[in-house]
């Protein structure tokens, strides 16, 4: 930023505005962050614990006027809570008046927000004791896994065949996602693109777009892309591919910003470009990382290509599939064995390449 | 006049005040030496000279131009004229001693040229050269994390010697190596300085160093200019306002 030379510089003034606009957006940061914790507090009682553990209502009633009445209710509370600084989130962010009142409605409310929290998550997904040990449950896994381990050979050969395209499968996506990856993650790493506003604005929106298909499971690509292109190991090929770029180009990128910074300002004090900075200083600190995480990749793809097989992405989960729906267990053991093989072995090779790069 | 910083102003953002109103002139062919205590500003100092942090406010002149504010290709220009030498050498640990070397010239090779790595042999003479200049140039093919901490200071000098620099920094060049390589690599620069006319602005902690290459000294104190004169002239009671009272000598030889 170019600063007037003649304009009267006070460096106490610069630094009391900064602490100053420092407080005021944390208080903003904490009202929002208090009504948030007061809301889903208020939602997870009503709604987890009253209606579904104590009434256990199947249906739980729903009405939009509620919810925003009790949103109402939350804002007050959440705002009125920060603006006296005793709340968790004025802690959060050290705006919080230091006193007795503020450490015991703190303790508290963590715990309670812990204590719901964990009493929902038990209500939701039903945990059930009785279920797991009923002697029903238990023939009947006691039938799969006497089946599963005596595994039925005769369909070695074909497995053997859809194996094969799992790894190639696995091996073709990473293998391309390395050039998008590697331009991505440049302009992904902090540290280089941190300097103006538009490189930063660039960085940003990259990086919300990465974190959107990163949590996109690949599973879930799997099924987008079987009905672009049609199922088979085209669609599982592409989900892999776009998944390793999203989660690649987000270790390339961590590990550009861990570099050392010296060589980099030893080499831009020199007078060289941008360009140059990047080729000469940043990118002999990450080949080696980069060799690894790709080779790791390719690992991680062979086992998630058997899960995509399983909604139509090819190979052998594809196969797996085919044969559970025909409660063939006796052949599905011999695909569990041959890829529990299959990982084992990858996992193995990983490593030693890895152990071998360093 | 080489040089010319007139009151010096650098605020961090975490609101440290490292430089407070700072000014002082540099003439061609002098070894200027900055002393002062761990914190006092001296990185900060040089750092702001070739513009690798931003001066809050204040004036930089370099050869009568005003460099506080320039941008782009400008701003690598006058980089191109100011070497470095770092405390931590700095040196691209996996590649050769010779890459290492040809990287001071990257400001003035195309980009690329340097990307392909397919180099003139006048910069391949140049950069033997400026390896022998600091005596190295049997370890050329090396590769730099394999030499010891005194070889790597000199590469990195020889790296700031490839870009023909009018005016030398150097940050601790010496303060992570032994009384002994501490020496001979002080003598490298003084070297530089009388035999090429580089001038050198260096950042010392042992006096005795600073006795022996300093043609100047400046003494800074939390920001400030507190002493600036001949090497000889620090005498016990100067000693004692530079590092406090409780500070004694230490030899290096
Ligand atoms: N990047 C930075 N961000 C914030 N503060 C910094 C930064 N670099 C230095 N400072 C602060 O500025 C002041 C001056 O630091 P500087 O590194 O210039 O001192 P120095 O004299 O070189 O010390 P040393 O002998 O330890 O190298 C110190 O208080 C330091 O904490
Ligand atoms: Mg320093």
């Amino acid at each position: 930023m170019i600063k007037e030379p003649a304009m009267e510089i006070h460096p106490q003034n610069i630094i009391e505005e900064n602490k100053k606009r420092e407080h005021k957006y944390n208080l903003y940061k904490a009202i929002l962050l208090d009504i948030f914790f007061v809301f889903y507090s208020i939602l997870v009682v009503q709604r987890a614990i009253y209606y579904k553990f104590f009434l256990d209502l199947r249906e739980l009633p729903f009405s939009w006027g509620e919810i925003i009445i009790l949103f109402i209710i939350s804002i007050v509370i959440g705002t009125s809570w920060a603006i006296s600084r005793t709340s968790l989130s004025c802690k959060l962010f050290g705006i919080a008046k230091e006193n007795k009142t503020t450490k015991w409605t703190v303790e508290i409310f963590a715990w309670f927000l812990f204590d719901i929290t964990f009493i929902a998550g038990w209500v939701v997904t039903k945990i059930s004791i009785v279920g797991l040990f009923s002697t029903e449950g238990l023939q009947g896994a006691e039938r799969l896994f006497s089946a599963l381990f005596h595994p039925q050979f005769g369909i070695f050969d074909d497995a053997l065949f859809a194996m094969i395209e799992t790894i190639y499968i696995a091996l073709i996506a990473t293998l391309i996602s390395i050039p998008p990856t590697l331009l991505i993650s440049f302009f992904t790493a902090r540290n280089l693109m941190k300097e103006n506003k538009i490189s930063f604005a660039v960085y940003y929106i990259l990086r919300i777009i990465l974190n959107f298909v990163r949590s996109i499971e690949p599973l879930i690509w799997a099924i987008i892309f079987s009905v672009w292109v049609g199922i088979g190991p085209f669609a599982g090929m592409i989900a892999l591919l776009v998944h390793s770029i999203a989660s690649n180009a987000k270790l390339y990128s961590e590990s550009i910003e861990s570099i050392e910074e010296g060589p980099v300002e030893a080499i831009s004090a020199t007078g060289a470009n941008k360009v140059q900075i990047v080729w000469h200083a940043v990118v002999p600190q990450i080949v080696l990382p980069f060799l690894s995480f790709t080779i790791y990749r390719w690992d991680i793809n062979v086992r998630m290509a058997t899960i995509i097989g399983l909604v139509g992405g090819g190979g052998i989960g594809t196969m797996l599939m085919q044969y559970q729906g025909l409660a063939r267990w006796r052949e599905v053991g011999l695909i569990v064995l041959m890829i529990a093989f299959v990982v084992w072995v990858m996992d193995y090779i990983s490593a030693k390449i890895r152990e071998a790069i360093y | 006049m080489l040089l010319k910083v007139q009151n010096l102003h650098k605020i961090y953002k975490s609101g440290t005040h490292a430089l407070k109103g700072v000014s002082f002139e540099v003439e061609e062919g002098e070894f200027l030496v900055v002393i002062g205590l761990s914190g006092s500003g001296k990185s900060t100092l040089l750092r702001c000279i070739n513009r690798l942090i931003e001066p809050t406010s204040g004036i930089i002149e370099f050869q009568g131009k005003d460099i506080t504010h320039i941008k782009g290709e400008e701003l690598r220009q006058s980089k191109m004229q100011i070497g470095m030498v770092f405390q931590q050498f700095n040196l691209i640990k996996r590649k050769s001693v010779l890459s290492n070397v040809i990287n001071g010239k990257l400001g003035s090779l195309g980009t690329f040229e340097s990307i392909l790595e397919k180099y003139s042999d006048k910069v391949y003479e140049e950069a033997y050269k400026c390896l022998d200049t600091v005596g190295i140039t049997d370890k050329a093919k090396i590769r730099a994390d394999s030499l010891s901490g005194g070889q790597q200071q000199r590469v990195a000098i020889a790296r700031s010697l490839m870009q023909n620099p009018k005016l030398l920094l150097a940050d601790e060049p010496v303060a992570s190596l032994d009384p002994a390589t501490s020496n001979s690599v002080m003598q490298y620069f003084e070297k530089i300085n009388k035999e090429l006319g580089t001038t050198v602005i260096c950042n010392l902690h042992f006096l005795s160093l600073v006795r022996r290459y300093a043609s100047r000294v400046i003494a800074l104190r939390a920001g400030e200019i507190i002493y600036e004169g001949a090497p000889r002239d620090i005498d016990e009671n100067w000693f004692k306002t530079i590092y406090g009272e409780e500070a004694e000598e230490v030899e290096i030889r």
